[in-house]
């Protein structure tokens, strides 16, 4: 059966929908980072979703023995794993992990941001608590 | 088909589900209008879409979308009895080229990256049961320290979906109770694709639901309630990803069997941060040009408990496929994901390219490049490219 042909107007609007998509796409904000430096945002906003992945640091896989899936878990593997010295980013070996050239630097899927690796940095260097 | 290749197809499949590893349940988006149907539900089992296909949709998959052959279980070898529909998914998976990173990251690799078995069962003409199961995946190599718990391949059972269904007829009101990913948003085979993976829809992510709505000729609501499996649960029955309860309700608008729109919510709460989501998907089919365009766009507004804040995030997808001959559908996509919309350094971009080649009923061979990039106000921050390809064939 033969499809009468579209409205103008309806393409109108889809070219419009598709229009604000391609825009929202470019993306917005400043170059202030006023994000709290406390382990409860760090672990909600950037470990949890781009590290505790289904093969990696999930609670079912915990590659290399590091359950990152929830705050509690997540930070004492980090703490009693040494992979965090409290009031030292540059000694903390997740820093580089984060950090690391080429092959070596982790997430291997989705790398974070220099925002995001500070924020991290300023987590630990403040003492690294449960906060 | 001769009876040989038939039985030689049908025994790589079986062995290569003895082999393989779970996934999840796949769909193509891209073939909502392009293929001549416009209800995902036409050619799947469940009423929004994904996994297990109908006897409408392996006949689409033989005369329609692949170059020829016979879609039907087995090849057409033996058909099931009319109250149960079988089927599996396998895929195999080549990364050829890598440097996203990980000092484990598989490079000029090989892994099966998914084997899934489907049944459903049907009792009487409202009521149906639908079971999935596989094995779970691990795409890298062994780690000392996860060993203990992947010991057997008992240990890698999984089951994403499983769930029974009241749906009288394929439009209309439908009720299900279960496991599976409550519909939203656009449901790609690939899970790595920004608006699933950072919406709740990442790989084994899925949660128990309880769900329902409507399907009619032009339109479709979806209304989910959903919870994560219970902790006491076995590894089996549990997903992955963050624990939230909540609800989400999709609402889709087709228009003259060539473009969709929809609307989209989803509010989830954990015990430390909560969710809240809000966005659109398009689709606009050009017949003339056989092309297909497709979006979605998602705003979210996280909130941290704990830490008394929180953050406005973005993520979308804006995608062209086009089907220059049957058996063939090659696409790009720009996608974006910005977890904090007040700090442009937190903004990560993707551009991919794909291409699909089905030459026969029952196989696909797909090959995927990505290159992923900060923006400029994000300093040195990493990039990342990525080259595969699959085989994936489907029982």
């Amino acid at each position: 059966m033969h499809n009468p042909p579209m409205p103008l107007p309806r393409l109108v609007c889809l070219a419009a929908v598709a229009a604000v998509l391609a825009l929202f796409a470019a993306g917005c904000g400043g170059a202030t980072d006023d994000r709290p430096p406390q382990w409860s945002f760090i672990s909600a906003t950037i470990t949890e979703p781009s590290c505790a992945t289904v093969n990696c640091h999930s609670a079912i896989t915990q590659r290399a023995g590091l359950d990152l899936s929830a705050r509690d878990v997540g930070y004492d593997r980090l703490i009693g794993g040494l992979y965090v010295v409290p009031g030292n980013a540059d000694q903390s070996s997740l820093v580089g992990w984060l950090t690391a050239a080429g092959p070596l630097r982790m997430p291997p899927d989705n790398p974070l941001s220099d925002d995001d690796i500070q924020l991290i940095e300023h987590w630990i260097n403040d003492g690294a608590r449960n906060n | 088909m001769h009876m040989r290749r038939r039985l030689l197809l049908s025994a790589l499949a079986a062995g290569l589900l003895l082999l393989g590893f779970g996934g999840r349940a796949s769909a193509y988006p891209q073939f909502q209008f392009s293929s001549g149907t416009t209800r995902c539900s036409q050619c799947h089992y469940s009423p929004a879409g994904g996994g297990l296909i109908t006897s409408w949709g392996r006949d689409e998959s033989g005369d329609t979308i692949s170059l020829g052959g016979d879609g039907a279980f087995l090849h057409g070898l033996w058909e099931p009895p009319s109250w149960v529909a079988l089927g599996a998914d396998v895929r195999l998976a080549a990364p050829l080229y890598n440097n996203t990173g990980g000092y484990e990251a598989p490079e000029w690799d090989v892994f099966p990256m998914q084997a899934d078995a489907y049944a459903r069962f049907a009792f009487g003409e409202q009521v149906s049961l639908y079971l999935e199961g596989g094995i779970r995946g691990d795409t890298r190599p062994p780690d000392p320290s996860v060993s203990g718990r992947f010991d057997t391949i008992g240990d890698r059972v999984i089951s994403n979906e499983h769930y029974l269904m009241w749906r009288p007829s394929a439009t209309g009101p439908y009720l299900r109770a279960g496991r599976f990913f409550a519909p939203f948003g656009l449901r790609f085979v690939e899970h790595i694709f920004y608006v699933q993976r950072y919406t709740g829809f990442d790989l084994y992510n899925e949660t128990y639901n309880v769900s329902g709505g409507y399907v009619a000729d032009d339109w479709e609501l979806h209304v989910s309630a959903f919870a994560p499996p219970p902790e006491s649960f076995p590894d089996a029955l549990q997903s992955v990803g963050v624990r939230e309860s909540g609800g989400a309700a999709y609402g889709e608008k087709r228009f003259n069997a060539m473009a969709m729109l929809a609307l989209q919510a989803r509010v989830g709460v954990g015990s430390e941060a909560s969710r809240y989501t809000g966005g659109a998907v398009g689709k606009l089919w050009l017949e003339p040009a056989k092309l297909l365009f497709l979006g979605e766009a998602d705003f979210t507004r996280q909130q941290v408990s704990a830490a008394s804040a929180g953050e406005n995030q973005f993520v979308s997808y804006l995608g062209a496929t086009v089907f220059p001959i049957r058996g063939l559908m090659a696409g790009v996509a720009y996608e974006r994901y910005q977890s904090d919309l007040a700090v442009a350094g937190t903004g990560l971009n993707a551009a991919d390219v794909e291409v699909n080649f089905f030459p026969w009923a029952h196989c696909e061979v797909l090959a995927f490049g990505r290159y992923q990039f900060y923006g400029p106000s994000a300093g040195d921050s990493a990039t990342g490219s990525l080259f595969m390809l699959q085989f994936h064939y489907y029982l």
